[in-house]
């Protein structure tokens, strides 16, 4: 009888990276297809290609490194994905191959690869192409087609409009809503988005601290500070960021006292950058700067020990 | 009804009903093996020194290893018949231990039993002794010698006696259906135990996955004094002591201190039934219920003789229904893997579980992505994920003022590890305390 002997536990849960991973991109159908459907084919191209970009400098990294292959965990796809879905529709196509090699290669493969990176990889990859290639990160188009029926004009030419974070007052909730607006790919439809984060609620692939405390901390600075808080939650990337990018595992903190200031953080610089700084959006710099806070955020919250007296400083 | 719990834990196959669906409801029955082969280091402590030698006839019960020191405990014959040897044989680790084998007659004819009388009029400064000379430990998994545990050292006191019928682990239902089937045997244990250490309050404490035993148990402990019991939320590891204590108690065990340091002492209803056969009965500890489920083709709980070896377990349940690839004794969190299917069942025992080839299959560890799943997990409010970095690193200096010592080896990080982290805390812990780091 050939037995294996190991110590417990001999069964373990079902989740693993790779089915993590999985269920972010799950989550993350609604807002492709969202994405895909506003601004048409194009888009789809540049989802295509960040994906396909990220796989690939990962697989190809890893076989250089000779380190393990393990792109099968899904993790590349879900940075390339949301990558993509971070750009507008109508960017040259080596932008999003160029943003997935930074992404993969720069941030997270040089760091270690999956879980050593200290910054979220599409973030930074993100922020530095809107300092690289400013013109054609920011130019955004309106959707070349709308959701349900409503006064906005669908532009099939590619019109290049300001994002709606500009004049939030041009459109009316229900646009903002289901994303007749101009933005990325990924941010205008709040409604796809909103439908992702419960589906990762529910089968608990995140907490709802971060998202909450993020777009919460955002609406509320908002209006203490003469705005409608409805059009600061609506009309830009917050949803976006606070769904799908500040949750990442890796670059947020630990503890669930951890996620709340690190939600309340993102919302904060979020308003400040928005209200006093020179870009009209703030989510990108808002996590990155929070990311870079987590190691220390998860070094002042500890939690008391079962059987010991609380230890202070 | 309020559920009582603590803070962290997991649910362990929660998909599968726990893994108990296949044996809760099999009332238990007997199994009487033709064989049997006792080690007489089953329990915590110095091990038992043999008494009988090749050719000795002995009688069902009669001692066959006599204790050695003051928390020893001797060793019975489980069955009557000859004494075929006196061997040293590989248990489940560690060295081989000394084994004794006894041909069963099949007549279990009984050495005469002393019996103390009622668990309510027994002379109570004679039960812990009684429990002693009967041979009883730990039958919740631990082994740790029952007698030991109830005699307090100077200046230590106990006001509670917890009864653990939480069974929280995994597959195991022995402790389900004796307090389904024979709730009486339970309660008297404990007031038996009660009255033995002069404590005020037994409180009896079941999860709320076995509701038919927690109504069995509480009818047979109405009218009982100073008895009471406690419906638990069904969680992994409500039955460590730690995490009982908490739930019912609302105390906490002091960082590396016992128990009895939050005045309580903390019995498994298994060990309460076999007290209780000691003082009414004067019947030492022969056997015990153990759960035997997995592959096997008649999933059972049997009532097993001391020493009846593996194989012959599987036998009295049908034989498997595939290769096994994998067997373990206890549930699957914590079970402990066997080598092979000759290593006899101990008073420990309390489940076996066959595993098929792919399920026994090893599962490649990837890296951590800092899910903190582990953190939310870990019941002593630790962090898995940190300590994990600074074992891997040999910081065990630091880990042990993060204190990786007391961890109570529960393995619920590891379960939910979406990479696979076989969290090296035993070896962490072992490595500070024979270091003294």
């Amino acid at each position: 009888m050939n037995l294996r002997m190991s110590a417990g536990p001999h069964f373990v849960a079902r989740e693993s990276t790779q089915t993590l991973m999985l269920d972010v991109l799950i989550a993350l159908i609604p807002t492709t297809a969202a994405g895909v459907y506003l601004f048409g084919l194009r888009a789809a191209w540049v989802l295509a290609v960040s994906v396909i970009s990220a796989v690939l400098a990962e697989f190809v990294w890893q076989k250089l490194a000779r380190k393990p292959v393990r792109v099968n965990d899904l993790s590349a796809a879900v940075t390339g994905l949301i990558l993509g879905l971070n750009m507008p529709a109508e960017v040259p196509l080596w932008l999003p191959a160029i943003g997935s090699i930074i992404a993969i290669l720069l941030v997270k493969q040089l760091f270690g690869g999956i879980g050593q990176n200290f910054m979220n990889p599409a973030m930074l990859a993100r922020g530095i192409m809107l300092v690289s290639w400013p013109a054609q990160m920011t130019v955004y188009t309106l959707p070349m087609r709308v959701l349900g029926s409503t006064s906005v004009v669908p532009s099939p030419d590619a019109v290049s409009a300001a994002t709606a974070l500009i004049r939030p007052s041009a459109y009316n909730p229900y646009d903002l809503l289901v994303g007749n607006i101009p933005g990325t790919v990924g941010e205008v439809c709040k409604l796809a988005i909103i439908i992702g984060f419960l589906y990762m609620l529910f089968v608990g692939t995140i907490s709802w601290h971060i998202p909450v405390t993020f777009v919460g901390s955002v609406a509320l600075l908002s209006w203490i500070l003469g705005s409608d808080p409805w059009m600061a939650i609506l009309s830009g990337g917050v949803l976006f960021g606070a769904v799908f990018m500040a949750t990442d595992y890796v670059t947020n903190p630990l503890l669930k006292v951890g996620h709340i200031i690190f939600g309340i953080g993102c919302g904060i610089i979020v308003v400040v950058i928005r209200k006093f700084g020179g870009y009209p959006e703030g989510v990108t710099f808002a996590i990155l700067l929070m990311n870079t806070v987590t190691p220390l955020i998860d070094r002042w919250t500890k939690r008391r020990v079962y059987g010991t007296v609380k230890k202070h400083g | 009804m309020s559920k009582l719990s603590f803070r962290g834990g997991i649910h362990p196959l929660k998909e599968k009903h726990e893994g108990k669906e296949a044996t809760k409801s099999k009332p238990i029955r007997p199994y009487v093996p033709e064989e049997v082969c006792i080690p007489v280091d089953m329990h915590l402590g110095a091990p038992s020194i043999p008494c009988v030698k090749k050719g000795d006839l002995v009688k069902l019960g009669q001692v066959v290893a006599e204790p050695a020191g003051p928390r020893g405990i001797p060793v019975h014959a489980s069955v009557s018949g000859e004494v075929t040897a006196v061997i040293s044989k590989q248990q489940l680790y560690g060295k081989p231990s000394t084994c004794i084998l006894i041909r069963n007659d099949k007549q279990d004819t009984w050495v005469d039993c002393h019996i103390l009388g009622d668990v309510e009029t027994a002379p109570a400064d004679k039960i812990i002794g009684a429990i002693r000379d009967a041979g009883i430990c730990g039958m919740g998994g631990a082994c740790f010698p029952t007698h030991a545990k109830m005699v307090l050292p100077e200046g230590k006191t106990v006001d509670t006696i917890l009864l653990n019928g939480s069974e929280c682990e995994t597959f195991i239902t022995a402790d389900h259906r004796l307090m389904l089937e024979e709730p009486q045997r339970v309660v008297n244990g404990l007031r038996a135990a009660m009255r033995a250490m002069g404590v005020q309050k037994g409180v009896i404490a079941i999860e709320e996955n076995k509701m038919d035993a927690y109504e069995a148990i509480k009818k047979a402990a109405a009218g009982r004094e100073g008895i009471s019991t406690a419906l638990l939320k069904t969680k992994y590891p409500q039955g460590g002591e730690k995490q009982l204590i908490k739930a019912v108690t609302g105390r906490e065990v002091p960082s590396g201190g016992l128990p009895m340091d939050a005045h309580v002492v903390v019995l498994n209803v298994a060990t309460a039934a076999a007290i209780t056969d000691a003082v009414t009965e004067g019947k030492p500890s022969i056997a015990r219920i153990t759960t035997v489920t997995g592959i096997v083709n008649e999933p059972s709980n049997l009532l097993v003789r001391i020493g009846t070896s593996v194989s012959e377990l599987i036998t009295a349940c049908g034989g498997t229904s595939e290769e096994p690839g994998k067997l373990f004794f206890g549930g699957s969190m914590t079970g402990l893997a066997l080598p092979d299917d000759s290593v006899s069942v101990t008073k420990a025992n309390n489940c076996l579980v066959v595993v098929n080839k792919k399920d026994a299959a090893l599962q490649e560890t990837t890296e951590c992505i800092r899910c903190s799943r582990c953190i939310a997990a870990c019941p002593i409010m630790l962090n898995p994920q940190r300590l994990n970095i600074l074992c891997e690193a040999g910081n065990l200096g630091q880990a042990k003022k993060e204190n990786v010592m007391d961890c109570i080896l529960c393995h619920s990080c590891h379960y939910v590890c979406p990479a696979r982290i076989n969290f090296p805390f035993k070896e962490a812990k072992e490595k500070i305390a024979a270091r003294r780091i």
